[in-house]
Order: C-alpha cells, then sequence, then structure tokens
C-alpha cells in the first residue's frame, strides 16, 4: 500500500446505523483501494471525543427520531469546529436522519422540535404519511463542473425538508425533500446531504468517486481518480432508471464518468 | 353466545368452505382466500372452531416458525391420531381458519381435535385475548428488514402480551436473551437451549438485536457466542442470565444427530438421540424446540425419531432437489436469515455453486438495501463456492454486493429470468444452493421439482 491514506469517521455507527451503511463504506473503501489510496475507517461510538483533525472524510448514516436527538446532543459542542471544517471543504457525507441532523430541527408530528446541528439553514417539519420508494434524480452542477449525471436509489422518510441551497438534484422519479418542489437532497461545498439511504454509493460510483476526490483534496493529495470497470454499477444504475421509466427522460445525461 | 352471531358465524363456515372448494377444483391450494372470505363475514368462526380443540400448539417467533411447526407436525401427528396443521405458513388470522375450515362439518363442528399451528407474532395476542392455547413455542426474536427501529421492542411487547394467560405452557429458546427474556419468572415455562454446539472463536460481523439487558439496560457480557445474539450471555448486574435449559442439545461437528438431555427441577432426567434430516445450526434450534414439544405432550423419543426420518422440509426451507444436479433451496428474506443460511452452506465442505433470487415486491420487502448487511466477508473467509449466479428483479444488486465483497466478477453472472436458474446451474458433480427472495420461492420450486423428478 501506498502512503496515500484517507482517515473516514464514521459517526455513531452504533445508533446511526439504519440501512446498511456498510454499503457505503465497503464501496469508499474498495474504490480507494482499486487506486492504491488506503481508505482507514474509525468508528465513533457515544463518549468518545470526536477528533476533527484527524478524519478526511465524515459519514453520518440514518437513525431514528430518538436515535437523532442522542447523537444531535453528543455533536453540539463541536458546532463551531464542524461548520470551521464545512468551509474548509471538508467531506461529509449525510444520509437520512444524518441528513436532517445538519438543519435547525426536526420538528415531530406531535409539535417536538429535535434540535438540529445548525450546521445549514436548513428545517425538516412532518407530511401526511411517507415518502417512501425507488428515486432517480439528476445530479445538478456544483462548483462551476457540470455534473449532468443521474443518481439513484430508494428513500424512506417521513420528514419534509426545506431549504435554499444548491439541492443534490432534480427529482426525475420520486419524492425527493419534501415531495413538493421536485428537489432532493442538498450539497454545499464538499457537504452532500441526501434522503438516498443506505446504499446510494453501489449504483452511484461516480457520486462515490467524488467523494473521494474531495477527501484527496481536504488532506492536500489532489490527484485524478483512473476509470475503474464500472459495468456492473452502471447496469444497476440503468436498470433502476428503466423500472422507473424515466430513462427517456435521463437519455440526455450521460451516465459515464 | 347470541342466535345472530352463531347464523353468521354458520354463514361464514359455508361461504369459506363454498370457497375452499372451488379453488380445489381448479387445482389451486387455497392457503388463505377461504379464510379471509369466511373471517370478513364472522370474526366468531375462528374462535368457535378453535374452542373446540383439545390440544393446540401455537408456534411463533421471528425466524423458523414454518419450520419447527412442520418438524412438531410431523411428530405428533399420525394415522391414528391425526392432527390439523397451517403447513404453507399462512399465519395470519384468516390462514389459520383456512386451515381449520375442511376439518368443520356443516354444523361447524371440528371432527380433528388437535392442532399445531404457525401464528404470526402480531397475531398472537389477538387469538389468546379469546382463546388459550395449550402450549406456546417462541422460537427467537430478530429484527426483519424494514422500519427497524422500535420492532423489536413491539415485537417482544406483543409477544409478553400473548402468551399473559395463566395455565398455557411456553416453550423458549434459553440461548436467545429476547426470548428467553418471555419466560423469566413465569410459571409453566420450559427452556430450550444447545449446551454444546460447534461455534467458531471469532466474532463475526453480523447485526446483533438482543445484545442489552432486557432489565436494566447493561450491555450483556457473553462467554460464548453461538450466531446472531443466541449464546451463554449474563447481565454484569446480575439480574439476567442465560437459563439453564430444560431440554439441552448437544450438537458435535460433522454429526447429523442431535443428542437431547431433559432436565426437571435441575436434574438429569433422561438422554437421547435423534437423526437431523435438517440442514443447518439454526435448523437443529428449530429441531430441539419440536423435540422439546413433542416430548412435553407425551411423545416418546422412539416416535420422535422414527417421524424425524420420514420427515420432509416445507418449500424453501433448506429442501434438497436431487437430479443431474443437486439443488438446495432456501427462502432469505432478512440478514439474520440470510446470514444463519450461509453459514448452514459452509459447513458443506463440497466445492459448490450460490444462486441468489432476490425481488423486490411488496413481499419481499420493496427495500433491498438489507442485502448489505448480510455477512457476504465472513462468507467467502469460509467457504469454498466456485460461481456466483444472481437472478431476480434486483439481480444486479446483489451482483453488486457481492463483488463489493471481494468476488471476482467473472465469478459473477446474471440470469435474467428465474427459469434461467435451473439451466445456467446446470452441473453434474457441483451442487448449487439456492437462496430466494418469497415471491421467487414458489416459482423457483416448480422448477426444480420439474428437473429434478
Amino acid at each position: 500500500m501506498s502512503d496515500r491514506v484517507i482517515r473516514l469517521a464514521h459517526l455513531f455507527p452504533e445508533l446511526l446505523n439504519l440501512y446498511a451503511d456498510q454499503g457505503n463504506i465497503a464501496v469508499l473503501k474498495h474504490r480507494a483501494m482499486m487506486r492504491e489510496i488506503d481508505l482507514q475507517v474509525t468508528p465513533v461510538k457515544l463518549g468518545t471525543k470526536l477528533m476533527l483533525e484527524s478524519y478526511d472524510f465524515l459519514l453520518l448514516g440514518g437513525g431514528s427520531d430518538r436515535e437523532q436527538a442522542i447523537v444531535g446532543k453528543e455533536l453540539a459542542p463541536y458546532r463551531a469546529e464542524l461548520q470551521q471544517a464545512i468551509e474548509e471543504n471538508m467531506p461529509i457525507l449525510a444520509i437520512c436522519g444524518g441528513y436532517q441532523l445538519l438543519g435547525q430541527y426536526y420538528e415531530l408530528t406531535s409539535g417536538e422540535r429535535i434540535p438540529g446541528m445548525h450546521l445549514v439553514d436548513m428545517v425538516t417539519k412532518p407530511g401526511k404519511g411517507r415518502l417512501i420508494g425507488n428515486i432517480a434524480i439528476e445530479w445538478m452542477e456544483q462548483n462551476g463542473v457540470s455534473k449532468e449525471q443521474s443518481i439513484v436509489g430508494f428513500e424512506n422518510h417521513g420528514g419534509r425538508t426545506y431549504h435554499d441551497y444548491q439541492p443534490l438534484g432534480k427529482v426525475l422519479s420520486g419524492h425527493g425533500n419534501n415531495g413538493q418542489d421536485h428537489l432532493e437532497g442538498l450539497q454545499y461545498k464538499a457537504l452532500l446531504g441526501t434522503y438516498i439511504h443506505g446504499p446510494l454509493l453501489p449504483k452511484n460510483p461516480h457520486v462515490a468517486d467524488a467523494l473521494l476526490l474531495h477527501a484527496l483534496t481536504y488532506r492536500g493529495l489532489y490527484d485524478e481518480l483512473n476509470p475503474l470497470d464500472d459495468q456492473l454499477e452502471w447496469e444497476a444504475h440503468e436498470s433502476v432508471l428503466t423500472d422507473l421509466r424515466v430513462t427517456s427522460m435521463a437519455n440526455h445525461i450521460k451516465t459515464r464518468v | 353466545m347470541n342466535g345472530i352471531k352463531r347464523v353468521r358465524s354458520l354463514i361464514a363456515l359455508w361461504v369459506g368452505r363454498g370457497v375452499l372448494r372451488t379453488l380445489q377444483l381448479s387445482g389451486r391450494r387455497g392457503t388463505s382466500l377461504p379464510g379471509f372470505i369466511a373471517n370478513r363475514i364472522s370474526v366468531d368462526l375462528l374462535f368457535d372452531l378453535l374452542a373446540q380443540l383439545e390440544t393446540s400448539v401455537v408456534v411463533t417467533g421471528t425466524n423458523g416458525k414454518t419450520t419447527t411447526s412442520a418438524l412438531l407436525y410431523s411428530m405428533v401427528s399420525s394415522q391414528s391420531t391425526p392432527w390439523i396443521t397451517n403447513k404453507d405458513g399462512a399465519n395470519l388470522a384468516q390462514g389459520l381458519l383456512a386451515a381449520l375450515l375442511p376439518h368443520a362439518t356443516l354444523f361447524g363442528k371440528m371432527r380433528l381435535r388437535k392442532a399445531v399451528l404457525e401464528v404470526d407474532e402480531a397475531t398472537l395476542p389477538r387469538m389468546t385475548e379469546r382463546f388459550h392455547p395449550t402450549m406456546i413455542i417462541v422460537t427467537n426474536v430478530f429484527r426483519d428488514q424494514l422500519d427497524r427501529y422500535g420492532e423489536v421492542d413491539h415485537a417482544l411487547a406483543m409477544l409478553r402480551r400473548g402468551i399473559s394467560y395463566p395455565g398455557i405452557q411456553l416453550i423458549t429458546n434459553a440461548d436467545d436473551p429476547l426470548a428467553a427474556s418471555l419466560g423469566i419468572n413465569r410459571e409453566f415455562t420450559l427452556f430450550y437451549g444447545m449446551d454444546e454446539c460447534p461455534t467458531d472463536l471469532e466474532m463475526r460481523n453480523e447485526v446483533r438485536d438482543g445484545a442489552f439487558c432486557l432489565l436494566c439496560g447493561s450491555e450483556l457480557q457473553y462467554t460464548r457466542v453461538i450466531y446472531g445474539q443466541f449464546g451463554f450471555y449474563t447481565c454484569p448486574t446480575g439480574d439476567f442470565s442465560r437459563p439453564r435449559p430444560d431440554y439441552a442439545g448437544f450438537l458435535q461437528a460433522d454429526s447429523v444427530a442431535l443428542t437431547v438431555l431433559s432436565r426437571t427441577h435441575g436434574k438429569d432426567v433422561e438422554q437421547f438421540s435423534v437423526q437431523a434430516t435438517v440442514l443447518g445450526l439454526y435448523n437443529y434450534y428449530n429441531l430441539l424446540a419440536a423435540v422439546a414439544a413433542a416430548r412435553t405432550l407425551g411423545i416418546s423419543p422412539a416416535l420422535i425419531a422414527s417421524a424425524l426420518i420420514a420427515y420432509e422440509a416445507p418449500l424453501g426451507r433448506m429442501q434438497v432437489y436431487r437430479g443431474q444436479t443437486e439443488r438446495i433451496l432456501a427462502l432469505i428474506k432478512n440478514p439474520t436469515g440470510a446470514n444463519s443460511i450461509l453459514r448452514a452452506i459452509e459447513s458443506d465442505m463440497r466445492t459448490k455453486r450460490i444462486c441468489f433470487a432476490i425481488n423486490d415486491a411488496d413481499a419481499d420487502g420493496r427495500d433491498v438495501s438489507w442485502l448489505w448487511d448480510i455477512d457476504v466477508e465472513s462468507f467467502l473467509l469460509h467457504s469454498a463456492c466456485d460461481q456466483y449466479f444472481c437472478a431476480g428483479h434486483r439481480a444486479l444488486d446483489m451482483a453488486l454486493r457481492l463483488a463489493y465483497a471481494g468476488v471476482p466478477r467473472d465469478q459473477i453472472h446474471i440470469l435474467h429470468s428465474l427459469e434461467e436458474v435451473v439451466f445456467a446451474t446446470q452441473s453434474e458433480d457441483t451442487p448449487v444452493y439456492v437462496l430466494s427472495t418469497y415471491t421467487a420461492l414458489y416459482p423457483l420450486g416448480t422448477y426444480l421439482r420439474e428437473v429434478s423428478s
């Protein structure tokens, strides 16, 4: 193994592991390894100090309302530090419950508000019924680089999220942030939040590689990632598009990196 | 019961029987529909029929209900004393009713008075509210695939309510802290567990659900982990530990016999061995549960042993299809179940092939995230499998799961239809394990039966 190392902190896996986060980690690890990069994963458990300077990449998974509240409290003392890291382009992948936690609060149907981390100006409110199913979005342009590609996956959330940041993408099929404005997720610098839960990365290798690039850059090791044989990944990706009958809509979207 | 209810119940019976007859004439199985319709007409009918049972055993829990019921049914039922059972695993109220209907006369009298019934955890409390079975077996408590939050707590609460009536004999799993917690300080409880079984020393990367003491919340300490949350556990504060089994199983590696030691008031009473015609450690637990129940019902060890020789596994519970290629069909629906089956396959030392048939219809669960919770990595370290096949609507998701676990891509083959499973996996000397989600199971069973006959 070379000296190229990325240090990933998997935040509170004992609480936020609702949907197979290890799928995302397996993909990042494997794709890094294929480029002779050593992705080291550290599970950061409740009660241990988060040494932010020891990491190049944070992963915040999905969890229940109860678990989100615990994590919110646990991370509150690190708010300023996290904010600064985000401004300095530290990559953070936040999924489902972890995504909701980035905002100001998550309001429950009971009216109770679970405080968020205030890292982005965003709120999550209750709605009627859950938004569940396969989803496809068009990855929107970011940082001046055209990302005319699709992202596919599965969403399952009760909360409706509202914000004015650059969304991760336009919904081609599915619900997205709130089921109303046809926008899904959020991207700000190298922070990426989304309701596409669990194994987001296996069928979206371009997203995985973008995150790896962000992490390399953050660590000062910017390099190009050589392409991999992603035939299987793209077939699985296309298969969701076909199922959702958005192939024609997505036709203009080139899905190869 | 008042007259109107009685009439409604009789009408429900006649309509249900009519629907059943029609289905049978058109060659269908009728596992649920007659019960569904009859139950819509009268909710009392089910209880009218249940109330006539002299002996009734209910099998519930997350995994292993169908196999445990089938094993127990094979031990207790004979030509001279036939029992009723819902053998196809239709385990909601309608399925129970459909199983009872064929044995009722036109006037609603039951011709058979003994039953082994598999009952869904959520249906159990609704059933025992009005009808108290002779015995309830709780196999285990795991979390299922989707919406996991609170699911285990919820399942436990329903089970606890379901068994809360005095006089019901409870038989439950000592090795599973969640299932065992139901029997702590409860009268009429018998525990079964493996006092000895082959386990590996390493801790596997499995989802463990019951690792916390339900009384004080402390993390349980294990001196031995068997699989999932099963093992020899104790709470550090001393308020909860693995109960000493009343029916203790002894299982040697590479042995197909299970030795059972029964204890009364902590004293060893008798010991006997049964040949097991099941595969996999988790199935030995089902076998031990069935043996404990049969023995408690007074069935002799000799009868239990002879029943097992004639036992045939229900669809998708590791039954073997012999033919030019030997194929073994297993249902997978959640990570723990899938991990148990992979562990069972590991114990088959032959080089083998594995085929995953993964669908995402409602009955399978629309979300296939759980595939990433299957511990494929451990399996790769322990098993000799040279080719992987992926079929079903989510074949590609499974293929990616395998690829990222480290299976070389040239060993992964995508099949475009379920029929292809039969031809693509054809081999003279390599057995094939077919692991299937629910909606692919019946068509696969049909194809495999055709080529093996």
